[in-house]
């Protein structure tokens, strides 16, 4: 056929850079098919004109379900070699002319699409990544902000960047020391000693976690614990005392299986103290009041692994501790004060 | 914390273009394209995405390693390099980086040069 007969809709379709091909309804036999079909998927080894063995990556089995219900069957073909020529979609569909059926298979060139869709993957991939890395980070901060402060004051902190002091009319407070630290410092091998007394802490920490207490803070050799603060609950005394009981019985056992021993004062007192967060920069949650000053009081007047109580703490416990009266004593800033020692908890 | 470029520049939205502007120059290149021949196109995309976002400070990080490991046995000689970075500088002027910005980008794919070239 010379170009001279070619009408200009076939001048055009040949020239077409989208491949395009026409097969017979029936036998899928290639009937035309203009120049980019025949540069992109004529395989020069088949002598066939069948449609199929051209187009060899379309799942023909889906293609007729899909042709035969009457709609359009889409294939994404990848040719390989150059990598923007090689994404194409082919479109199956059948079209009638003149009372004559034709399969039309009409490629289009998704490189661009496909190059963007990769890109979206790609970049979907590392914002994904880096969301959970920072969702890890976040649990990590959250996590040590939490040993700096209760849970309650830290989501305040969290949602509003400022937290209000308070005052709580009723909390119990746990004061305890070593005795003889500051010779143990002059005598002992400083990593030894910080890594047991870091052991030991973090014995108590345990302790009084699992009583719902909550330690406020180490300073030295001190151990300040409260229960009571932030939520109010009725028996905060009892679990304080629990927690004073269990942290005796821990430091009796491991002073029974090491060479060096450690012996702690133990002071508790309740009555209303003030919670809150200090400083701006390097903040750290405190407690002040008159609970916290009684409770340092009654530390001073307590022997060695010895638990001292103030008379108001001593009225909170219910009748499963054992107390001894110890002495009525003029304590500085509250007068005349009876104080206990908390014996045992009794089983 | 500073800014970085990839924030500068417009995020994503912006910086695909760079990366779709790039990924066709480099393609085009008489001198470069003969590396991309058959080369899993989605492969080359999230390496040009990675690389592009990484350098401009972006949600990415590519080591040398990983960089060395990607370009080994590719056979890139010091001409082809020159020639990238030479692309990479003209896309982002392209794209509208200030002067001082190129430049950065430029040394620093300058600093990956020995783990790229053969």
């Amino acid at each position: 056929m010379s170009s001279d007969s070619l009408t200009p809709a076939q001048i055009a379709c040949a020239a077409l850079s989208a491949p395009v091909a026409l097969a017979d309804a029936d036998s899928r036999l290639i009937l035309y098919e203009n120049a980019a079909f025949f540069e992109l998927f004529r395989k020069p080894e088949v002598e066939s004109d069948a449609l199929a063995e051209h187009l060899t990556q379309v799942d023909w089995d889906k293609a007729e379900r899909r042709l035969s219900s009457g709609r359009a069957y889409k294939a994404d073909i990848d040719l390989g070699g150059d990598t923007r020529k090689s994404q194409q979609q082919v479109e199956l569909r059948f079209i009638e002319s003149g009372g004559q059926r034709f399969l039309l298979a009409e490629g289009r060139d998704v490189a661009k699409q496909r190059e963007a869709e990769y890109m979206l993957d790609s970049y979907a991939r590392m914002a994904e990544k880096n969301a959970k890395e920072l969702s890890r980070e976040k649990e990590r901060v959250e996590k040590l902000l939490l040993n700096l402060m209760p849970r309650t004051v830290y989501e305040e902190l969290r949602d509003y960047g400022t937290t209000t002091p308070e005052r709580y009319d009723d909390a119990s407070v746990l004061m305890l020391d070593f005795v003889n630290f500051t010779e143990m410092t002059v005598a002992r091998e400083p990593g030894a000693l910080v890594s047991e007394l870091n052991d030991i802490f973090s014995a108590f920490d345990r302790i009084t976690e699992l009583y719902q207490c909550e330690r406020i803070k180490t300073i030295g050799d001190a151990y300040i614990a409260v229960a009571g603060v932030p939520d109010q609950g009725d028996n905060h005394a009892v679990h304080l005392a629990r927690v004073a009981v269990r942290m005796k019985r821990f430091l009796e056992k491991r002073n029974a299986a090491h060479s060096n021993v450690w012996q702690f004062r133990i002071g508790l007192a309740r009555g209303s103290l003030i919670g809150s967060m200090v400083g701006i920069q390097k903040y750290v949650y405190d407690i002040f009041g008159p609970a916290v000053n009684l409770a340092a009081r009654m530390e001073q007047l307590c022997d060695p692994m010895g638990i001292t109580i103030s008379q108001g703490f001593r009225d909170a416990l219910d009748d499963s501790f054992a107390t001894s009266e110890i002495d009525e004593l003029e304590v500085k800033g509250f007068g005349k004060q009876r104080i206990y020692s908390l014996d045992f908890e009794k089983r | 914390m500073a800014q970085s470029m990839f924030e500068k520049y417009g995020g994503f939205a912006e910086v695909r273009k760079v990366v779709s502007a790039f990924y066709d120059e480099v393609l085009d290149d008489n001198l470069l394209q003969r590396h991309f021949v058959g080369v899993n196109m989605r492969q080359l995309i999230d390496h040009q995405t990675k690389m592009i976002s990484s350098l401009l400070g972006g949600p990415a990080h590519l080591s040398k390693e990983e960089l060395a490991r990607a370009h080994r046995r590719r056979e890139i000689t010091e001409e082809d390099y020159d020639r990238l970075c030479d692309i990479l500088d003209e896309t982002l002027d392209d794209a509208g980086f200030e002067d001082a910005d190129r430049d950065a980008v430029v040394r620093e794919v300058e600093n990956l040069r020995s783990f790229i070239v053969e």
